[in-house]
């Protein structure tokens, strides 16, 4: 990754944007206990569902917990299960499309019909499906996440890859007698990084979102623990009444995955040779 | 008068459908050969009276005289023999065929006679006939109860007759003229189907249903905050049929241990649960049965909350804090265990996360996990794969609780799924069903109650009360709520001219 690139991203002011928010809920994430006022779990059955205050800036929930403080711990769970599960995902893509892209032939049609397989089948049904057979937790959602959404890394890194290969200072390296796992590890992955990059962040978003998805539906973050996917659920239930159950949550969310959106388009114009900012 | 209820029958034939949305329908359309009056007294509904005979094993019907099907048709002691044979028929794989196949022998002497037999006295042979709704035998008579059109298009004796039914948004009931009981009041009965709880919700602010069951919340929160819905609605509450329990696996080590299950219920505050779960619309309970009535024994009090006591339980049985993590260990094993319960009930997830906190406060560390219904019962009741389960057992009107509680009622699919096993309850059990005197019954289920409460398979936690809103247009409901419910005598409620709805705003 270089510089220059980021330079060029936060010089769009969307882009700018994207990255600021993403840097605001990490921040409040990585500092939930300094922020929030009460313990995410502390029960007060005297404040069952009250409105947002001056004592609870988000008001309470269905058993008397500070909204606010939920969400910032939700938030830590959301931010991690998106950062893990991409790692995981962009891990095993890399490793596939390089296989595929590097040794093409048999390697290649393989690990393609492979993605195409996946690719066929809807993900957050297949999530659904593994989550069904499996204990819901933090690490089971990040891990099957991580495990179904590998396929568009690995496309990236093919077609990077196969690109590259025709390169003179790739051929020029090979006719020096490199090694396949220098070529890999010192050419080709290198030059394929950026878009990588990209397709991460936009991956987070996603994750995010699936995440959410899973938790409103009972099947992911368990009680006690906040996510703001369950912390929506409760809300549901009270959307006349209790409005702050089910509009903080909701927003949370939209800011995440706008955030995360922005700064990915915002790296991948920087990126595109035909987007006006690379004149 | 429109209501709404959230699940649509599968067949309007309750003995097949055993479901609450059917039963909500048919109790409208059927009769029974005898009722539960409004202090939960049996009285005759199509019987006339009924005999029981001197060595209590044979009960002879007779049903009052001229009786009529809605078609007109007479109906008569043919239509209830029918109606029993088609209950134990194997074909029909009734939920209830358990109670009418202890009959030895069922006959007609004549057209207003019906007598059966049992093998040896059986105690809640009243209850079951009151529970057996009769079908007419003409119009049935070779068919498939699976499969007839009848179960889409049924014809009863009651106050009402089918008048449409579209499906997945309304079963509309008519006033049945033929009624065997006189004429009920209201003429027509719009249940509308609406499956989501919220959505029903709007619908009773929007003035386009005019009863529904409320939650707490909307009961003592939503509904007085709103002055448009106060002025609209009246509401109603009472003691409602079914309690929550706590139930342990005891098959699993170490719930097999009475001290453990002591422990873990002293740990538990209940008065928190109905606090913060029910807002305080609950009581405490101390038998599996409704309190206040012939069948609760007054003497028994709930496990106070006393966390000190549950700890000297837990060490008593073996399990101290040795590594000082705060959690309680017994052979160098952490003490601690799942609670499963069925999503989409929120009273029970609230309920968990109240005990999860008041157990991890004496050492032990407690994971929920709550469940899709389909695959709570299959995968985890059926199999017995569970350690703690919270779930829900009716208050039912006559004592006998073979089913949960007897050791032999442990196989797949059956209901004492927990396993218990205690000699003397199933003595107890046996003894209540043979039992027909009510007084000596009574003590029968007393001492069966104290065992049970001592021994703590379960932890009682909560019985919630039902609550309802119904229109203020809707007049004549019984108040104070008689035993029977806010229900009972519903034939006689009317609405005064002035109030009726047009008959478009129904649709």
């Amino acid at each position: 990754m270089n510089f220059d690139l980021f330079k060029k991203t936060l010089a769009n002011p969307l882009a700018l944007a994207g990255f600021i928010i993403i840097l605001c809920i990490l921040m409040l994430a990585l500092f939930a206990p300094v922020f929030s006022p009460y313990d995410p779990n502390e029960i007060d059955v005297k404040s069952i569902l009250l409105a947002p205050s001056s004592m609870h800036w988000m008001g309470t929930d269905g058993l008397g917990r500070d909204v606010f403080s939920r969400m910032l711990y939700g938030g830590r769970v959301s931010l991690l299960v998106g950062l893990v599960a991409v790692g995981i995902s962009t891990a095993i893509g890399i490793v596939l499309g390089a296989l595929a892209g590097y040794y093409r032939g048999w390697v290649d049609t393989l690990i393609m019909r492979l993605v195409d397989i996946m690719l066929s089948i809807p993900s957050f049904f297949l999530i659904l499906a593994v989550i069904a057979f499996l204990t819901p937790s933090i690490i089971n959602i990040m891990i099957v996440i991580g495990l179904t959404s590998w396929m568009g890394v690995t496309r990236l890194v093919r077609a990077e890859f196969l690109s590259l290969n025709e390169r003179e200072f790739v051929l020029a390296s090979r006719t020096l007698g490199a090694e396949d796992f220098r070529l890999i590890f010192t050419h080709l992955l290198p030059n394929s990084l950026t878009p990588i990059i990209v397709s991460s962040v936009l991956g987070v978003a996603s994750a995010v979102l699936l995440e959410s998805g899973l938790s409103f539906l009972g099947l992911g973050v368990q009680p006690p623990q906040a996510s703001w996917g369950n912390i929506l659920t409760d809300g549901k239930e009270y959307i006349q009444f209790a409005w702050w159950l089910s509009l903080f949550p909701g927003l949370s969310i939209l800011v995440t995955v706008l955030g995360y959106n922005l700064l990915g388009e915002g790296l991948r114009d920087a990126l595109d040779p035909r987007s006006g900012s690379n004149k | 008068m429109i209501s709404s209820m959230s699940a649509e029958p599968s067949s309007l034939i309750y003995m097949v459908a055993g479901e609450s949305a059917s039963a909500s329908i048919t109790s409208n359309i059927f009769n029974s050969l005898l009722k539960y009056n409004k202090d939960l007294d049996l009285e005759g509904e199509l019987a006339e009276k009924w005999e029981i005979s001197k060595d209590q094993k044979t009960i002879t019907f007779t049903l009052k005289p001229n009786l009529k099907w809605a078609d007109g048709k007479p109906l008569t002691s043919a239509d209830v023999l029918f109606t029993w044979q088609a209950v134990i028929n194997p074909q029909t794989a009734s939920p209830y065929a358990s109670d009418y196949a202890l009959v030895k022998q069922a006959e007609t002497p004549d057209e207003r006679t019906f007598r059966v037999t049992y093998d040896q006295a059986y105690a809640p042979a009243l209850d079951s006939w009151a529970g057996l709704q009769v079908l007419p035998k003409h119009l049935l008579e070779g068919q498939d109860l699976h499969s007839t059109t009848f179960a889409r298009e049924p014809v009863g004796s009651s106050y009402y007759r089918l008048g449409d039914w579209k499906h997945g948004e309304n079963i509309t009931l008519t006033r049945n003229p033929n009624s065997v009981l006189g004429p009920a009041n209201i003429e027509k009965l719009v249940t509308r189907i609406i499956p989501d709880n919220s959505a029903q919700f709007l619908e009773l602010m929007a003035d386009n249903i005019d009863s529904m069951g409320l939650d707490p919340i909307k009961y003592s929160r939503i509904i007085p905050a709103r002055p448009e819905l106060k002025k609209r609605l009246n509401l109603y509450k009472e003691l409602g049929n079914s309690y929550t329990y706590l139930g342990f696996n005891l098959k699993h080590k170490p719930f097999d241990d009475v001290r453990v299950r002591k422990a873990i219920n002293y740990a538990i505050d209940k008065q928190e649960i109905i606090d913060g779960v029910y807002l305080g619309l609950g009581i405490n309970i101390a038998s599996p049965y409704k309190p206040g009535t012939r069948w609760s024994n007054p003497d028994l009090m709930p496990y106070p909350y006393n966390p000190a006591k549950a700890k000297a339980l837990l060490k008593e049985a073996g399990f101290v804090d040795t590594d000082g993590d705060g959690i309680l260990e017994r052979d160098s094993k952490p003490f601690t265990f799942e609670i499963i319960t069925n999503n989409g009930n929120k009273e029970r997830e609230k309920t968990a996360i109240f005990i999860q906190r008041r157990l991890k406060e004496i050492g032990i560390d407690v994971s929920i996990r709550s469940i899709e219904w389909a695959s709570f019962i299959s995968r985890f009741i059926k199999t017995g794969d569970f350690d703690v389960v919270i779930l829900g057992w009716g208050l039912g009107l006559d004592p006998d609780q073979f089913n949960i509680w007897h050791s032999s009622q442990q196989k797949p699919g059956q209901f004492n799924f927990i396993g218990y096993n205690n000699p003397s309850v199933d003595r107890l059990l046996e003894q209540g069903r043979t039992e027909l005197d009510p007084d000596k019954r009574m003590k029968i289920y007393h001492k069966f109650a104290k065992v049970l409460l001592e021994d703590s398979p379960v932890v009682y936690l909560s019985a919630g009360y039902g609550l309802t809103a119904i229109h203020k247009r809707i007049q004549g409901i019984i108040n104070p709520i008689p035993p029977a419910g806010v229900g009972y005598d519903s034939q006689k409620w009317y609405i005064p001219e002035p109030l009726r709805r047009n008959e478009i705003s129904t649709n």
